[in-house]
């Protein structure tokens, strides 16, 4: 059982790899046949990957996410399942899958490190409270990561259009641009709430002519920012209740097998840092003159905290938490 | 003027403390000391690695000590943050709050330029326009919103009230969650109670293995109840990884037994607002000690080990005899399982135990403060080792007598009172309630207006959304169509 579950492993980050290949040609180079076939393979490989998770849970005779290799796979599947299921269905955003199967791959990769076979749990961690508080922290921790994934694409595409507008708003060499007859459609629009101007391509953006003197440069190929701010302020809008949830439910756990909800163990303070990072990132966003550049970078703290969490506290620091450790 | 100038210097620090940055970097701070926390040794739960540190980097301990590093939840600047962002919070939250329960109560004022808000459409409907409007309300209730009269021919609607209303309700939640920790630590008490099987244990402040912890605030006394241990037992998986850990007890009040209750990991046991948690145990041997032929010693002997999990270890402790002359000290191993031991297996269970001791004599040094569970050996001298297996007595020169009687085992029990355990349930709830309406709903509101055109009426509907904009361009064009067929709708 635990072999199959392995193979199905490997089947699936396999699997994830051709796809992530695929989705990324199909950014690179827009061809709808790649990102069909890159979308079959991913559907494939969640599919092995859901295999997998589910044999290691009839293995080990338990919920499949009692150390840190179950828990980091699980939430790759997570990352996946959402990303295909929920944020593939925006088709702007299809041509984001091989940012988003390379988080997977990396987690998946970095979870082997952490492999210990299958076994049963030492009695702190029989509970109930086991299946709903690991697996709400791993749906916000995937939900979080897909954010990170959205937010780091959302920077580099801010700082393009930035840049686009830059130039748009020196006239001599942006008119020099639509005199030259380049196949562009631009449009500059005064957007007096924000006061600042909009440049709005036409529907062929990107030509490879970035950059050249006298020319626009190139948008990318990247969605809009604000189409890239807004999925990653929805993943980590949804992700943030359930974390919260995750944290109280440990707590309520704590109160249960340690006889105190919050002792400042490590684990609940980087659980903590991370929730505060989070909802400073929520509060910048409705905070004129904060939202943008600088919620984002709020967000990265956050999701930085919450890799620490995970990775450093489990395996460096010590704590009641650390017998989860690996 | 220095008396004005100190008025004008609160001013600005309440006018700042009021402010939601204020709050949220006040929380960012708390959340970076508690970060200082994870990664400092904390002297209150690991004062061992306190204490190498101070050996190791004496500089730098001392600057750590200096800053309250040492124990950052009990430091100075930790309270001052948490005091801090409890009044900044407050003074958030109340302005706020008066100003939903005013809009409540308040009529709405009709706009005045519909044509000015975001969204707009006007166009000519049928009937009067008290008809008009009549329609107007009749969908918009359909629809969920409230709405509120301003005369025949207007009226104002509004929706998503619940998102203040759940960021109000998460807000104060938090509030009260942070006096909660505060309240329970003041008004509870925590201890440690060691109980041999067979033993009775009275709560009470004197008979914790060391002081409890009690809160500032704690007076009303202990419980004063008893408990008895009638068994411990490990139960393990192939492999030896623990299954778990049971402690069956009764509850004596007064003597008599109220209830009998088993205390697991996980499953703590609660009686009058005290609870009892399984958190560690061990093995107890039953050691009489006699002196040429007079009983000294018969009680169980706690014995400890370095490391719980690691079942390949014997068991440690010691019995002192300060009576004699010269004093005589014995440490004892314990091996619960010998033949266990030797072949290099886990001892889990007793099968056959063995105590194997060293005698030691001279002075035991009691006048100081020591461990009951190792001597303290610089004036005593080793003259005598050797062993006894269960149920034998072996003879010690000096006239010293030891019989190993039984082995039995003890439970160690987290003993626990938080008044403020309820409140912060509670809190917890309302915080996950409030929250979720905070984060998904949005606030919006919409204007109608008709005034008489020829035989109908012109129809026109403003409004706008504070939040997700994008989703009501869509609501409203809906909501147009319905109202105004033959409208023009600008969404920005």
């Amino acid at each position: 059982m635990t072999e199959a579950s392995n193979t199905a492993f490997g089947v699936a980050l396999a699997l994830y790899l051709v796809a992530m290949v695929g989705y990324l040609h199909h950014f690179a180079y827009r061809r709808p046949m790649s990102l069909t076939v890159a979308r079959a393979v991913a559907y494939l490989g969640l599919a092995a990957h859901t295999l997998s998770v589910v044999l290691r849970g009839v293995a080990a005779g338990r919920v499949p996410w009692g150390n840190m290799y179950e828990y980091a796979s699980v939430v790759g599947l997570a990352v996946v399942a959402v990303y295909l299921l929920v944020v593939e269905r925006r088709a702007e955003v299809r041509r984001l899958g091989g940012f988003v199967l390379g988080s997977t791959v990396l987690i998946m990769a970095a979870s082997t490190m952490v492999y210990v076979e299958p076994g049963p749990l030492i009695p702190a961690l029989n509970s109930g409270w086991l299946r709903i508080h690991v697996l709400s922290a791993i749906v916000a921790s995937a939900l979080f990561t897909l954010g990170f994934v959205f937010t780091v694409l959302y920077l580099i595409q801010a700082r393009r259009e930035r840049r686009v507008e830059r130039r748009a708003e020196r006239p001599a060499p942006a008119m020099a641009a639509v005199g030259s007859g380049l196949p562009h459609d631009l449009a500059v629009e005064a957007d007096p709430e924000r006061g600042r101007a909009t440049v709005t391509l036409g529907p062929e953006q990107g030509n490879g002519h970035g950059g050249m003197p006298g020319r626009p440069p190139r948008r990318g190929r990247l969605p809009g920012a604000e189409v890239l701010d807004d999925l990653a302020g929805k993943a980590i809008t949804f992700a943030f209740p359930i974390w919260t949830f995750a944290v109280i439910a440990g707590a309520i756990w704590a109160e249960q097998a340690w006889g105190r909800y919050w002792g400042w163990d490590p684990k609940e303070v980087w659980s903590f840092v991370t929730w505060v990072f989070f909802a400073g990132y929520l509060h910048a966003r409705a905070t004129q003159g904060w939202r943008g550049r600088r919620a984002a970078v709020i967000a990265l703290l956050g999701f930085a905290a919450m890799v620490f969490n995970l990775t450093v506290v489990n395996l460096v620091v010590s704590g009641l938490h650390s017998y989860a450790g690996v | 003027m220095a008396s004005g100038s100190f008025t004008r210097g609160m001013r600005s620090v309440w006018r700042s403390l009021r402010s939601m940055r204020t709050a949220l970097i006040l929380l960012l701070l708390l959340g970076l000391g508690s970060v200082v926390g994870s990664l400092v040794p904390q002297a209150p739960s690991s004062p061992a690695r306190v204490a190498q540190l101070f050996a190791d980097r004496p500089l730098l301990a001392r600057i750590y000590d200096a800053l309250g590093f040492f124990d950052v939840y009990g430091s100075w600047w930790f309270t001052l943050l948490y005091v801090l962002l409890l009044i900044s919070l407050g003074a958030c939250l109340v302005p706020r709050t008066r100003g939903l329960v005013r809009g409540l109560g308040a009529r709405w004022q009709p706009a005045r330029d519909l044509e000015g808000l975001r969204h707009y459409a006007s166009g000519r409907v049928e009937g009067s326009p008290g008809e008009a409007v009549g329609r107007a309300r009749r969908a918009l209730r359909r629809r969920g919103w409230g709405v509120r009269s301003g005369g025949e021919d207007a009226l104002a609607a509004e929706k998503g009230l619940a998102r203040e209303m759940g960021s109000l309700a998460f807000h104060w939640a938090f509030f009260l969650l942070l006096i909660g920790v505060v309240l329970g630590r003041g008004f509870g008490f925590t201890g440690q109670a060691t109980v041999i099987e067979g033993e009775v244990f009275t709560e009470a402040h004197a008979s914790y293995d060391f002081p409890p912890r009690e809160g500032r605030f704690f007076d009303e006394g202990h419980a004063g109840f008893q408990v008895r241990v009638l068994d411990f037992e490990v139960t393990y998986r192939e492999g030896g990884l623990p299954r778990d850990f049971v402690s069956r007890v009764e509850v004596l009040e007064q003597g008599e037994v109220v209830r009998t209750e088993e205390i697991r990991v996980n499953d703590p046991l609660g009686h009058r607002g005290v609870k009892l948690y399984q958190s560690g145990y061990g093995w107890a041997p039953v050691v009489e000690v006699r002196h040429e032929g007079e009983l000294l010693a018969s009680d169980p002997i706690v014995f400890v080990t370095d490391d719980p999990n690691d079942a390949l270890r014997p068991w440690r402790g010691a019995i002192k005899l300060p009576g004699l002359a010269p004093q005589v000290g014995l440490e004892l191993q314990l091996l619960p399982d010998p033949a266990a031991f030797v072949a290099g297996r886990p001892m889990l269970e007793a099968r056959d135990p063995f105590l194997a001791y060293r005698a030691y004599r001279g002075d035991l040094q009691l006048t100081e403060a020591q461990s009951v569970f190792r001597l303290e050996k610089e004036r005593l001298e080793e003259y005598d080792g050797g062993g006894v297996a269960i149920g034998e007595t072996v003879e010690v020169p000096g006239g010293l007598e030891l019989t190993f009687r039984d082995l039995r085992r003890y439970t160690q029990l987290l003993v626990k009172r938080d008044p403020g355990t309820g409140l912060m349930l509670a809190t917890a709830v309302l915080i996950l309630v409030g929250l979720i309406p905070a984060l998904s709903s949005s606030r919006r509101r919409i204007w109608v207006r008709a005034v008489p055109d020829g035989e109908g009426t012109r129809l026109e509907i403003g409004g706008f959304a504070l939040q997700r904009k994008g989703a009501f361009d869509e609501e409203f064009s809906r909501l147009v169509r319905d109202l105004v067929p033959q409208g023009r709708v600008r969404v920005p």
